[in-house]
């Protein structure tokens, strides 16, 4: 049963013909369509929603607006829910949030009695003696100081992103923002209007207006009516970066807006005031009692105090009297008489004002979990009141403190806010370029106000696209609003619990220690305090701790400033960040002939590459099957995703002999060689084999992983050169092929090519075109596994017909599949480098042996300079191959450190098992005096255990290289 | 002889894919539904064009070269022109070019400057083997530019990206050529990327499809709808 319902008009956004039951700590409720969570309970007399993040204190919604955490609460899958934002659906199960034993009777309560243990900044200050014992308290506080839980068994939702365009953005769509689109869209902009809530109209469709003349009506029409005004509602402009780039989230799904020129009109937020048991559920702002009245047909309560300090108390009170409660006093805080439109209404209709008087205290029921009555009593001064006053029952407290402008969004941007005078309440002050504001956040204080502003705000916005000299920020440091907020309703009290901010439970009294302890530098304050640390980010407690700060330090608002506004403005699920990211990923042609085949396959950079064919249970049988395959018969690897890149033209040679080590002017066509590269501080980088394919056309590979960075290297060098050539990257355009073993001829003849394949026609090191299966491609007769070998390089888009009639032709000579393990034994067996595996950032290449591929008689090549220098300072280490004589030893893995009296000398870069040679082999950096064919080293392998290994000449197999001639 | 594949073949063939020679083209004809995929063209479509026929160059001498052989490109970099027939020349510089065969029927002129590819190399207009190295896919429908929105972060709208604009620019974080040639009163963008990523860049279309109820579809119905306008 909602009891608390009023008939209609009161309820425009309820559908009463259908109802939605849902739960709330196990019990039963009703509400209808279109309520929240918090205004279907409220409907049903349930004020309080949550307990407070550190004394466990019963907390209801104070706006209902969806900015504090007292309305956070938890559903079955999803915590940190804003009760008074989500709306509810059906079988939807609630729960109160931070309890210990439920919302009732929550264990954690009893806090509230150790409150003198928990000061200001307790835990800067207790639970790190003795040491250690932190690690123990953490746990017991976040579990305490916890906000909801995380369901890890939840089925991930869809998130995802998009982007969009727009001429102007207009941030908000209440009165300002709706005239401020109407007015740019009027221009023929294209405008796009971000709303918040899910029906556009802002405080018109809640607030108490003078008279109906019909305005939310007529900007909603003008918006209809022009085509180049897109509206997105229940949309949330949580960022504003730097060129307009604005964060929107919008369900699921996060908007990325670019914006010529942006105009905020993000309104206002009702704010608190601070008193003895402010936090009681059922005191809540003027405007959510506005709210609960027209959008939600709930009457709040059935007799009320209204606490003001200017005119919009007394609109809220003749609201709730004109909707059947009772209105026991309005207590105005101003030392003046009431003045303004409302109060006079009020007064004409008999109401119980009480001017220059505040609450002194709010007293809970004692019955429910809720405000019961309150301690009215006259203001003495600035911040006093007397002790003694009339107590007056109610069960509910409106507040109408005053607006804070809500200028999160606009101060992100570079907007700058600043109170006026000895006021407590910022204005905005000055706007950043292409940006401008209108409405309550630039100091409007009534409608007709703000239109005009946002009228002015629509044409400079237009203005400053356009060119022209209008001023653009034509609503900077305008403020209307009156003053009457200059004394900010903050009244501590000899009991404390005058709460300066409600999320995190910081009191007047912990502000005034704080600030004691020597933390009065706002931003310090902030941190120590936790004040405006809370998922309302001190959208309702910035103004307070500036008016307790300046109190307290006997200055002004203005000169005690504001703390830094960051992106996200309002709590943004983790969802909405992380949905849809892409992560390419690269496939070679023979990628679904891998998978078919058992291959486990492994990323290789953005590439995905078969480690070896066959189950996980069988993954070293596998490898060694592979390894002997190749050394025996024949084997085949997909060595598609090795860069390859085209260079071309009368400067080909020249943009070589400077780019990589060794010199090419000896390279004949036909022919290849070992290309070696390093940066300028003579670190090698990558390596690859350069193909004379014509008198100016070169084709170069490169590593798998260092392909996708060479590419603009090389293009960063020729921009340099400005040489007469060209470089293509055809990584994807050619697949590759190695096909490698004694039998490696026998297959490619069986196969057929127009190829000549004798050992003289096409010797190793030679770079042939022709016919394979039909198709045209390269050959290279290369080999990286030191037996018989070529690499083929047929178009992408005929590989896996090449890779297929390999296979085919191959069956008869015992042909299988190798993966990169394999090939990693194999290459380890010939003794063959990987860089950036056998070498890291400061490798160059004497280190590595590879002082044979640079080209000492050519003037230069990039990094040639450095190798001198660093030749000349002597090696530091180098890179040996070892043998580990013990059979029954432990396999050292690669990054085990050699140790030479307990100094580490190196490391080990590369490690296997040898199947061939049936005992364990590596690479690994030693000092330069362990580096002799025979030295004895010592590895520090898994579990501290010290493998004696021996210094080995290298290649550990065939070191006449017989077979890859063959 | 071995026959060139799409690099997504093997994803349309999951999909229900009939590959067939359609208009001298070996390639996606449909999907089982011709007439459901011409409704589903207009809407949102998305059609692999990887075995029609594209070739690149690029070099101080590749717009004069190109003109020679009845080329004519764009007079700016990142526009694009239709040819006589049909066949679509890119500027993506000032001094590189892509040619996109014509959407119906075997191409000619793709061949024809490949096969003069040596020629071009002597003049320095060097060849770039596009059609292995870049996939082709064409978004089709009056959705198209919403999802490409949740995938590109260019403003992609008629107002900002009319007929013949070129982006080259990231299509979910790969490097892509999108080019706008509509066919009639139907969007159409031209989708080109690394042909190694082209199965990632496929299924992350169809993804951003969905809530639009875009569908993959055949030449044939593309062919229907060229008609169509003509």
């Amino acid at each position: 049963m909602m009891r608390e319902r009023l008939p209609p008009p009161a309820g425009s956004r309820i559908d009463r013909s259908r109802p939605v039951r849902f739960e709330f700590e196990g019990r039963a409720y009703t509400g209808y369509a279109g309520d929240t969570i918090a205004s279907a309970l409220a409907a049903n007399g349930v004020w309080c929603l949550s307990r407070s993040f550190k004394l466990h204190r019963p907390r209801g919604s104070f706006g209902f607006a969806g900015d504090e955490a007292g309305s956070l609460v938890q559903l079955d899958t999803e915590p940190n829910v804003q009760a008074d934002a989500r709306a509810i659906e059906p079988g939807m199960r609630v729960h109160a949030q931070n309890t210990v034993g439920g919302l009732e009777k929550d264990w954690a309560s009893l806090l509230e009695r150790f409150e003198r243990f928990l000061p200001v900044g307790f835990y800067y200050k207790a639970f790190h003696k003795p040491r250690g014992v932190w690690n123990w308290w953490e746990k017991i506080i976040r579990r305490t100081a916890g906000l909801g839980r995380v369901d890890q068994s939840w089925t991930p939702e869809y998130f995802d992103k998009a982007y969009a365009h727009c001429d102007i953005a207009v941030i908000g769509g209440g009165a300002a923002g709706l005239a401020a689109a109407a007015a740019c869209g009027a221009e023929g902009l294209d405008v796009l209007l971000v709303e918040r809530e899910p029906e556009l109209g802002g405080w018109l469709t809640y607030g108490r207006m003078d008279s109906d003349d019909g305005v939310l009506d007529d900007l909603r029409r003008r918006i209809q009516a022009l085509p180049s005004v897109r509206v997105m509602t229940s949309a949330t402009c949580t960022g504003w970066f730097a060129d307009n780039w604005l964060a929107v989230t919008q369900g699921n799904r996060l908007h990325k807006i670019r914006a010529n020129a942006v105009i905020a009109c993000t309104g206002g937020t009702s704010q608190p005031a601070v008193f003895r048991n402010n936090d009681l559920p059922g005191i809540v702002s003027a405007a959510a009692v506005q709210r609960l009245i027209r959008h939600y047909g709930v009457r709040p309560g059935l007799r009320a105090v209204v606490l003001t300090a200017g005119d919009e108390g007394y609109a809220a009170a003749l609201d709730l009297a004109e909707h059947g409660t009772d209105v026991a006093a309005v207590v105005d805080c101003r030392p003046d008489p009431p003045t303004g439109p409302m109060a006079a209404e009020a007064e004409a209709r008999g109401h119980r004002i009480l001017p220059g008087h505040t609450v002194r205290e709010a007293r809970r029921d004692p019955q429910r979990l809720q405000v019961g009555g309150v301690l009215a009593t006259r203001v003495t001064g600035r911040g006093a009141c007397a002790a003694d006053g009339e107590t007056i029952d109610c069960d509910l407290l409106v507040i109408a403190a005053g607006v804070a402008p809500a200028g999160g969004l606009l101060a992100q941007a570079g907007a700058k806010f600043r109170p006026i005078g000895r006021s407590a309440v910022p204005r905005l002050e000055s706007l950043p370029a292409h940006a401008n504001a209108a409405g309550v956040v630039a100091g409007a204080a009534t409608v007709e106000v703000a239109l005009a502003q946002a009228e002015q705000a629509g044409l400079a916005a237009a203005a400053d696209l356009s060119g022209s000299a209008a001023d653009a920020s034509a609503n900077s440091a305008r403020p209307d609003a009156d003053e009457s907020s200059a004394t900010w309703p903050v009244f501590p009290h000899p009991d404390g619990h005058e709460f300066v901010d409600l999320d995190e439970d910081v009191t007047v009294r912990e502000i005034e220690d704080a600030l004691a302890e020597g933390y009065d530098d706002i931003e310090l304050l902030k941190r120590y305090s936790t004040v405006g640390m809370g998922p309302s980010q001190g959208r309702l407690s910035a103004i307070a701790t500036a008016a307790v700060t300046a109190a307290a330090r006997d200055t002004t608002s203005a000169e005690v400033g504001a703390t830094t506004n960051r992106p996200p403005a309002v709590p943004t699920r983790f969802g909405l960040f992380a949905g849809r990211g892409f992560q390419p990923v690269r496939h070679t042609p023979m990628h679904g002939w891998h998978v078919e085949a058992s291959a486990q396959m492994m990323t290789a950079g953005l590439w995905m590459r078969p480690a070896y064919y066959g189950r996980p249970d069988e993954r070293a049988d596998a490898i060694a099957d592979e390894v002997l395959t190749v050394r025996r018969a024949v084997g085949l690897i997909d060595v598609s995703t090795l860069g390859g890149f085209e260079i071309r033209g009368p400067d080909a040679l020249e943009f070589l002999e400077r780019a990589y080590t060794p010199s090419f002017r000896r390279l004949r066509v036909g022919r290849t060689r070992y290309a070696l590269l390093t940066d300028e501080q003579g670190v090698v980088v990558d390596d690859g084999v350069a193909a004379k394919l014509g008198p100016d056309h070169y084709y170069v590979t490169a590593s798998t992983s260092g392909a996708e960075q060479l590419y603009p290297l090389l293009l960063w060098y020729q921009a340099q050169w400005q040489l007469d050539v060209d470089i293509a990257d055809v990584t994807s355009a050619y697949g590759a092929i190695n096909i490698a073993g004694p039998r490696a001829r026998h297959v490619l003849e069986t196969l057929g090519t127009d190829i000549a394949l004798s050992p003289e026609a096409c010797p190793y090191l030679a770079a042939r075109t022709g016919k394979l299966a039909g198709v045209d491609v390269r050959l290279l007769r290369i080999g990286f596994v030191g037996e018989l070998g070529y690499e083929i390089h047929p178009p992408a888009s005929q590989s896996l017909g090449v890779w297929e009639a390999l296979i085919d032709a191959g069956r008869e000579y015992g042909i299988r599949p190798f993966g990169v393990e394999a090939q990693r034994v194999l290459r380890l067996e010939k003794g063959h480098v990987i860089v950036t595996q056998d070498t890291d950032g400061l490798t160059h290449p004497h280190e590595v042996d590879l002082g044979w591929a640079l080209g000492r008689r050519k003037s230069f090549f990039v990094g040639k300079r450095s190798i001198e220098v660093l030749r000349e300072k002597g090696l530091s280490r180098r890179l040996v191959g070892y043998a580990v004589p013990d059979r029954r030893a432990t396999v050292p893995d690669e990054g085990h450190l050699v140790v030479r009296d307990g100094e580490i000398t190196g490391r080990v870069t590369s490690s296997a098992w040898s199947p061939v040679l049936d005992q364990a082999i590596g690479l690994a950096y030693v000092a330069p005096d362990q580096a002799a064919v025979g030295s004895a080293i010592t590895i520090k392998a898994a579990g501290g255990r010290l493998v004696e290994a021996e210094v080995a000449r290298l290649p550990f197999y065939d070191p006449e290289n017989l077979r890859q001639a063959m | 002889m071995t026959e060139p594949r799409s690099p997504i073949d093997d994803a349309v063939r999951a999909a229900g894919a009939v590959v067939g020679e359609h208009a001298g083209v070996t390639a996606v004809t449909d999907y089982g539904d011709p007439e459901a995929e011409i409704a589903a063209s207009r809407r949102l479509g998305l059609a692999d064009l990887s075995p029609l026929a594209r070739v690149g160059f690029r070099g101080p001498g590749a717009r004069e070269w190109l003109a020679a052989r009845g080329v004519e490109l764009p007079d700016e970099p990142n526009r694009a022109r239709v040819q006589p027939d049909g066949s679509i020349a890119i500027a993506r510089s000032w001094t590189e070019a892509l040619v996109l065969g014509a959407l119906r029927g075997a191409d000619s002129v793709c061949d024809r400057l490949e096969a003069g590819a040596a020629d071009g190399h002597r003049v320095r207009a060097y060849s770039l083997p596009r059609f292995d190295g870049m996939f082709w896919f064409a978004l089709t429908g009056a959705s198209a530019v919403d999802c490409l929105a949740k995938l590109c972060g260019v403003d992609m709208r008629e107002s900002a990206f009319p007929v013949g604009s070129v982006a080259q620019t990231s299509l979910a974080r790969l490097n892509a050529v999108i080019v706008r040639v509509d066919l009639g009163d139907m969007p159409v963008f031209h989708l080109l990327g690394d042909s190694a990523s082209a199965e990632y860049a496929w299924a992350s279309l169809l993804d951003a499809m969905q809530e639009f109820d875009g569908r993959p579809v055949g030449l044939r119905a593309l062919h229907a709808l060229a008609r169509e306008f003509e």
